[in-house]
């Protein structure tokens, strides 16, 4: 695989992306909305409000702390595990453009044209929706762990961000969730013809990050290494089964006969 | 003994020998299924090297299939054919690689500068750095879409992003161009820079093979036309087909019109029928090269005044012909 050439694809889709307001307003809103609002909408009533009585906790309140720490910790974590869904939102919003778009606007015939193999093409395609979905999470990531650590240090005094949870789940989880959100919208984008149908269908992506996020909410699951490894086996099964269907539908006989 | 700088002169002479004569594109029996539509069968034909060669046919003649076959975005369902002297089966990356397209719909990113546009499919087709930018700025200058080369393709007018989409079809100096419908949906004025541009391309040489509706632009621009519906029911040069299958016919103009020249005209060898207007004589020939002359030269002798003389065109009447008869 060369790949300058998948680089050059890619540049090209992200710097067609960027020129689309929606997709400028998914790389940047979401992610501040991930980074800003979310601690300080859920961290901020906690360390502000009365006493918190054992009584008072949550299911996902971490056992053997303070219940104000524990509650406080309970929060972060969920807060860690929702940064799941920023891969998946984001590349949906990117790909409905570049795969969708590109297919109703007939553009894909002259990159088809072009002396790329499918798999350049394919992969090209993906990294110009999974890399800037990437690094919007990475760079919100950043911002939400100064937000948190500053809260939170006054309760714990130590930093709680960043750990080995949530590097886990940004460095192992998220690229995962990424590439099962744009190799699904490869998938729906040989059966789907219009950008909005292509989003909304995309946004199924975040199921898989969603249920693990309400499992943990509802007290089911821990955050402990044993869910951990059986989540992440599961979701690389899941990005390794979508890639597959969709590496199989993205052939050009495939995408110029059968696309609808 | 042997003079090895002789053999290899030989050698080389023979190779280029071959690569001169060897058709640009060859089809043999090319066949595509669609289920159990057949959308082009048993495609049997030869587009020389630096010829303009047109393929004609009613829609869903199979004319886009065969280009998709040819530029190896489709593999045939039977069949083979060369490009440039490459297998569409077995090489279809190098051909990939020596073929332009332009496709029926332009296809741009509105979003994007004419000139990322053609930077973007410049590295796809490999165009070494030191040689893009000189090339898409002479492929720009041509065009005369150098000044607005970063603004985005989107606000340019139909015929200016046709002009774009040629630019892309040819930012890697491609050997063969397939141009799927260049004219269709422009306006007069831009239909006319585009073949223009054709005629430039066919006078350095281009082997261009051209899908088209519109038989007059085959009829001033290729060398070969092919007619096609499903199966290749005919081919060879406009004039061939008209003489074949139409009728040839000239309208001359004159000053005033005697029963001298009438007479002089109808004696002319080659002259079928002749209909006399008022100012105007329609005359109908078997051979209009030859005879044309004969007749301008027969009515200047019987005193008349020729204001103007023009071949009426009857690629149409042969095109309609031979699709009616199948």
């Amino acid at each position: 695989m060369r790949m300058d050439r998948v680089w050059t694809i890619a540049r090209k889709d992200i710097a067609s992306a960027r020129k689309h307001r929606y997709v400028l307003y998914g790389l940047i809103g979401i992610p501040l909305i991930f980074a800003v609002l979310i601690p300080l909408s859920m961290l901020y009533p906690v360390l502000l409000g009365e006493q918190i009585t054992e009584n008072d906790l949550p299911s996902f309140a971490v056992p053997g702390l303070e219940p104000k720490q524990a509650m406080a910790l309970g929060l972060v974590q969920m807060s860690v595990l929702m940064f799941m869904l920023l891969p998946a939102i984001i590349p949906s919003v990117i790909s409905s453009y570049t795969f969708v778009g590109e297919k109703v606007n007939r553009q894909l015939e002259p990159l088809l044209a072009t002396p790329t193999t499918d798999a350049e093409l394919l992969v090209g395609k993906l990294m110009g929706a999974f890399v800037p979905a990437m690094l919007s999470t990475l760079i919100s990531f950043a911002g939400f762990v100064v937000i948190v650590d500053a809260l939170t240090f006054p309760l714990f005094g130590r930093l709680l961000l960043p750990d080995w949870i949530s590097l886990v789940v940004l460095l192992v989880f998220c690229p995962l969730v990424g590439l099962a959100a744009t190799s699904f919208c490869v998938v729906i984008s040989a059966k789907v013809s219009d950008v909005r149908a292509a989003m909304q269908l995309g946004a199924l992506s975040v199921l898989p990050p969603m249920g693990f996020y309400f499992l943990f909410t509802a007290g089911i699951v821990r955050l402990n290494w044993l869910s951990i490894v059986i989540f992440g086996a599961l979701l690389a099964c899941l990005s390794v089964g979508l890639l597959a269907l969709g590496r199989a539908r993205f052939g050009r006989e495939e995408i110029l006969v059968r696309w609808r | 003994m042997l003079d090895l700088a002789l053999l290899d002169f030989l050698f080389t002479s023979k190779v280029q020998v071959l690569e001169m004569t060897q058709p640009a594109i060859e089809t043999r029996a090319l066949t595509r299924k669609f289920g159990n539509t057949v959308a082009v069968r048993d495609l049997s034909l030869r587009v020389r090297r630096g010829e303009v060669f047109a393929l004609l046919g009613p829609n869903g003649a199979g004319k886009t299939t065969t280009v998709r076959m040819l530029s190896c975005l489709i593999r045939p369902s039977a069949g083979t054919a060369l490009v440039a002297g490459n297998d569409i089966i077995q090489d279809a990356l190098k051909i990939r690689e020596v073929v332009g397209l332009l496709p029926e719909n332009p296809g741009l990113y509105p979003e994007l500068s004419a000139y990322y546009t053609l930077d973007f499919y410049a590295k796809l087709y490999g165009v070494p750095a030191s040689e893009r930018k000189r090339r898409i700025r002479d492929l720009l200058e041509l065009l005369g879409i150098w000044e607005r080369r970063n603004e985005p393709v989107g606000r340019f007018s139909r015929g200016m992003q046709q002009k774009v989409a040629i630019a892309r079809a040819l930012v890697h100096d491609p050997e063969v161009l397939f141009l799927d419908e260049p004219t269709a949906s422009l306006a007069p004025e831009s239909a006319k820079v585009v073949r223009e541009f054709i005629r430039k391309l066919r006078r350095k040489g281009r082997t261009i093979l051209l899908c088209t509706h519109n038989l007059h632009e085959a009829e001033q621009l290729c060398d070969r036309v092919a007619i096609l519906k499903t199966s290749l029911l005919t081919v060879g040069s406009p004039t061939e087909l008209e003489r074949e299958f139409g009728t040839q016919r000239v309208e001359i103009q004159l000053k005033r019109i005697t029963a001298r020249i009438l007479q002089a005209v109808r004696r002319i060898g080659g002259v079928r029928k002749v209909k006399r207007g008022k100012r105007t004589l329609t005359v109908e020939v078997d051979d209009s090269s030859e005879v044309n002359p004969r007749i301008a030269s027969a009515i200047v002798k019987a005193g008349g005044k020729i204001v103007w003389m023009k071949q009426a065109s009857s690629l149409e009447e042969a095109y309609l012909k031979v699709v009616e008869s199948t």
